[in-house]
């Protein structure tokens, strides 16, 4: 009985917890519900006591094409990092190559450099390639976002896992590649789902590649359509933040779905070395 | 346990696909160079700071009918105007520089200094009917590197019923003592007084120039009696509660949503609010900006150039060149200049423009009386001058410093370039 | 079967077991440097593409950075090539700007305090969700929305809830009798508000991070600790805390790596204002290449180059605190 109550007394700190962090984003669904002339109305309307929808008809007219860009480009920016990271972690982790050490430096110092230099850096070689503007592109330039701390993640995770387990397969003869696909992926799930969660959040929300390499293709994802509405001399928020909202559901609805397999072990192996 | 060699080759063999795939891939024309040789056929790029304008739009089709009409596809591509200029140079230095290009005027300088646009004498466009001090933000060194789409400026703003209300004729405004002492009634009345944009970008500086020069300001020294003067007049005004706090982080736009809320008497800005002011749903009326002791102050000139960056084929520049003519016609600048609430460059389509609306007709004659930024021999030392007074302006309002030590500072700044 | 392809390959090669004295030794000791070769192999084969893939989209862009630092370029240079050697110039000319003091002092207050905070936060959230009541799981994904919208789009909305004139958190200040703060328009106030956003957008991470590693603390330590007579504060503090270590070693280190990076916060927020208010390394590298109309590529380069030596003297201070700890 107590501890019933106890733990109903957890759920209703947690929702007023969530409420207060989500606070903004309710301010930005309240925003893209405001009509133009009550944009800077002070004292501001903390409920949308006059909405318009203007700025829903305006993305759902204008921006599904983007929406369906970036969930694409997202999902490719997974596929390349888990293919990249997958192994390159069991290796660290596993199979200790020479220069393992110089790596994991070498990631910590991939991940130091700004966007912007990456972005420029990236500009002539996307160019002489045929890379620039264009989705697959811009998969390759999300992925730099996340194939290192991905790598992190899969050597911390994979080192965790039983030596007993592979000399098992070993033993029944599998080469390494087979232990690899056969043993170790299956018993990584949930640093596959981290990391692919990390990296489709991050090509979701990326903008400086985007802007640089992808700004006048064909297919363009959700972050640049935002532009459409930052005109040269004129800003509609409405429709800015009306779009961010429709943009937060299908994300929002994977975190959900996935959450569950990011909790479980994902570093195992930091706690046992 | 298979050949390790063997898995080492296929690991870099994967990877030589990868990256094989992705050169392959691209290699329809993704690039954004443009294609097919100077004559009918080819892609052309065009850009411009206009996204809010979609395929769709007016401006989207007039561009696509003015390549058609020259014989070829135009792939147009919009972004944000502080973008386009970095954009520009970054292509340019991977040589894949668009065809035809709209930026903004005070950038055309920069562009000019890295070597990227070509005069419009060499590539024999026509801009005699265009009025000098609009033409005159492209000139550099007495050649000019770019056709006016349009020009706008600014002025003041006011809201009829307000001022009205506070018993301040709008008439009586005349130099910055009665403004103060128009802001000051209406205050006392309940109201707020003024709205403008002093934002830490190039926009901010466009909004301080009529004061700036209002007051006999130069832009070659920042801190003379006269440019303090300016700054202490607005800052007087936010510290005496006359203009908001917020007047740091205002755009132009958030400005004019200020404006528009109706609790504001006067609003400084420009041209292309014209179409929002009608939308406001109060009576509104505009007057020219006062210079300090009396008489209309020099305004800034706003407004985008076409431009035809330099390209590694000069066989090109046919086609760019009917491409600009077509879209800096008499008629087709009506029509754009109309969209976007800009003042034509040429006289003649200017009268049509207030045969049309004539509202534009104050708004006319301040274009006439406007200075461009990179005017006046300053060419590219106006940018290395704008940004330390942006500054400035930003630390003399937020308390920071005084007026006259920010404008030191930006005049130091100023002068190491 | 692995034996016999061992002695068919002894026997084709007799060179190799001539100075180590009986066959079957030189056997043994050949399978294992061989396997030694094989496995070491195998694991360069694993990690091949990726050392490629760093060599090509890390080290070209690098390189770039250190060049547009190293030269001496105007917007001519830049574009058509050809600019002169100038060596440290550059950085010279950055550390004698008047914004370089300011700009890192707000480096450092923006990143330490954003990382504690963020840090701290991310903690306790971890620990409160891990007592696993109803809805634990739904809210705890909830909290990892901030993570998932557009920057543009956090930035603006913080920036319009700062709003000293229109604010909501002004007016919620007024209902309670507090007068409004100008939070980005006064010097005093610029950096608090940026870090506060920051800090918002920070812990879902953290969150992530840490909650995935409590669940790797045994059940039944607790279990045994409030058997013990522990109570949830000492279990904490000796279990743990001190269990997560390595979990927020990582997290701190690559918090810190992050958040020096940041600049799209900043820009959108204050654009590093008023005046250099709210400036730190990242933005102001930025602005100097990006954020004027002419813009100034070489000292831009610097300052992002300084940055990254930062992160880079951190990252180090990392490693040799690990390697001493398994040592």
């Amino acid at each position: 009985m107590k501890s019933r109550t106890g733990k109903r007394r957890y759920t209703v700190i947690g929702v007023l917890l969530t409420a207060v962090m989500l606070f903004p984003v309710y301010w930005m669904l309240n925003v893209s519900l405001t009509p133009q002339q009550d944009m800077r109305k002070s004292p501001p309307d903390l409920l949308p006591l006059h909405p318009t929808f203007e700025g829903y008809r305006a993305v759902l007219n204008d921006q599904l094409p983007y929406l369906g860009t970036s969930l694409l480009i997202g999902l490719g920016t997974v596929a390349l990092t888990l293919v990249l990271a997958a192994p390159a972690g069991f290796a660290l982790a596993k199979l200790r190559p020479l220069g393992g050490g110089t790596l994991g430096l070498a990631l910590l110092v991939a991940q130091m450099i700004p966007g912007i230099v990456m972005a420029m850096g990236f500009y002539g070689i996307f160019l002489d390639y045929g890379l620039l503007n264009s989705w697959w592109g811009l998969i390759v330039a999300d992925s730099t976002i996340a194939v290192p701390f991905g790598v992190m993640i899969f050597t911390a995770f994979m080192s965790g896992i039983p030596g007993e387990l592979i000399s098992a397969a070993r033993i029944d003869g599998a080469g390494t590649w087979r232990t690899f696909v056969s043993v170790v992926l299956p018993v990584s799930r949930n640093a596959i789902v981290t990391v692919s969660l990390f990296s489709f959040l991050w090509a979701w929300s990326d903008f400086v590649f985007a802007n640089t390499l992808d700004g006048g293709g064909d297919l363009r994802p959700i972050t640049l359509g935002i532009y459409k509405y930052i005109g040269n001399n004129n800003q509609e928020w409405n429709a800015i933040m009306a779009t961010a909202v429709v943009a937060s559901i299908p994300a929002a609805v994977l975190l959900v779905l996935a959450q569950r397999y990011v909790a479980a072990g994902v570093t195992a192996g930091a706690v046992k070395d | 346990m298979r050949n390790p060699r063997r898995t080492l080759l296929a690991a870099m063999a994967t990877a030589g696909a990868l990256t094989a795939v992705a050169a392959c891939g691209g290699g329809s024309d993704s690039s954004a160079s443009g294609s097919g040789s100077g004559k009918s056929g080819g892609t052309y790029n065009f850009w411009d700071p206009y996204p809010q304008f979609d395929a769709s739009s007016a401006w989207g089709k007039l561009v696509g009918k003015c390549g058609t009409d020259a014989g070829v596809k135009v792939k147009r591509t919009s972004m944000d105007t502080t973008d386009l200029g970095n954009k520009a140079l970054l292509a340019a230095q991977q040589g894949n520089a668009p065809d035809v290009m709209l930026v903004d005027n005070p950038v055309v300088s920069t562009l000019v200094e890295a070597g990227i646009l070509n005069k419009t004498s060499d590539l024999g466009l026509d801009t005699s009917s265009i009025q000098k001090n609009i033409l005159g933000a492209g000139v550099i060194d007495n050649a000019s590197y770019g056709v006016p789409i349009g020009a706008n400026t600014l002025a003041l703003y006011y809201n009829k019923k307000i001022l009205t209300a506070a018993h301040v004729d709008p008439a009586s405004v005349k130099d910055w003592a009665s403004l103060t002492a128009a802001l000051k009634k209406v205050k006392s009345a309940g109201k707020k007084g003024i709205t403008f944009s002093a934002i830490n970008t190039e926009e901010g500086s466009f909004q301080f120039l009529p004061w700036f020069w209002g007051a006999g300001g130069d832009l070659t020294k920042l801190n003379s009696a006269k440019g303090v003067a300016a700054l202490s007049l607005w800052k007087q005004w936010v510290d005496g509660g006359y203009a908001p706090k917020d007047v740091l982080q205002n755009t132009q736009t958030t400005s004019w949503q200020e404006f528009a809320t109706g609790e504001y008497a006067f609003s400084e800005n420009g041209t292309w609010q014209l179409g929002n002011a009608d939308k406001a749903g109060f009576p509104y009326g505009v007057i020219s900006i006062p210079g300090q002791n009396g008489g209309s102050a020099p305004v800034p000139t706003g407004g985008e150039f076409v431009t035809v960056p330099v390209q590694k084929d000069s066989s090109r520049y046919d086609v760019s060149k009917k491409i600009v003519t077509c879209l800096t016609n008499s008629a087709n600048l009506l029509t754009t200049d109309t969209t976007l609430t800009y003042v034509a460059p040429t006289a003649a389509v200017q009268a049509q423009q207030v045969a049309k609306n004539p509202e534009l007709k104050p708004w006319v004659g301040a274009v006439a009386a406007a200075r461009g930024r990179t005017s006046d021999g300053l060419g590219t030392k106006y940018p290395t001058i704008s940004q330390p007074m942006w500054t400035a302006v930003q630390n003399a309002l937020s308390g920071g410093k005084s007026p006259q030590a920010a404008l030191d500072a930006a005049q130091t700044a100023a002068g190491k370039g | 079967m692995t034996i016999a392809r061992v002695d068919r390959r002894s026997q084709r090669s007799p060179a190799r077991s001539g100075a180590t004295g009986t066959g079957h030794r030189t056997s043994a000791s050949d399978l294992r440097r061989r396997q030694r070769r094989r496995s070491r192999l195998t694991a360069l084969a694993f990690i091949a593409p990726l050392i490629v893939y760093l060599a090509a989209f890390y080290l070209y862009p690098l390189y770039r950075n250190l060049d547009l630092s190293l030269r001496d370029y105007t917007v001519r240079s830049f574009v058509q090539g050809n600019a002169p050697f100038s060596g440290l110039d550059n950085f010279r000319t950055v550390l004698d700007d008047p914004t370089f003091g300011p700009a890192m002092r707000h480096t450092v207050i923006f990143t330490f305090a954003s990382i504690a905070f963020q840090y701290a936060a991310g903690l306790a959230l971890a620990v409160f969700f891990n007592r696993r009541f109803r809805l634990a799981g739904t809210l705890r994904a909830l909290f990892l929305i901030p993570w998932l919208l557009p920057l543009i789009v956090s930035a603006s909305t913080w920036s319009w809830m700062f709003n000293s004139e229109s604010g909501v958190i002004n007016y919620a200040l007024h209902l309670v009798g507090v007068s409004p703060v100008d939070w980005l328009n006064s010097p005093d106030w610029a950096l608090t508000s940026v870090v506060i956003a920051n800090i918002w957008i920070g812990i879902p991470f953290n969150l992530v991070i840490l909650y995935s590693g409590l669940q790797n603390i045994p059940a039944e330590l607790y279990e045994a600790a409030s058997l013990d007579g522990a109570g949830a504060w000492q279990q904490f503090r000796r279990i743990t805390f001190p269990l997560l270590r390595p979990v927020s070693a990582i997290t701190l280190l690559l918090g810190l790596v992050y958040t020096l990076k940041v600049f799209d916060l900043i820009w959108i927020m204050t654009k590093g204002g008023p005046g250099d208010a709210s400036s730190t390394l990242a933005t102001w590298s930025y602005q100097l290449g990006f954020g004027t109309l002419l813009p100034k590529f070489g000292p831009g380069a610097a300052v992002g180059n300084i940055l990254i030596l930062i992160a880079l003297v951190f990252g180090l201070l990392y490693i040799r605190v690990q390697r001493r700890q398994e040592a």
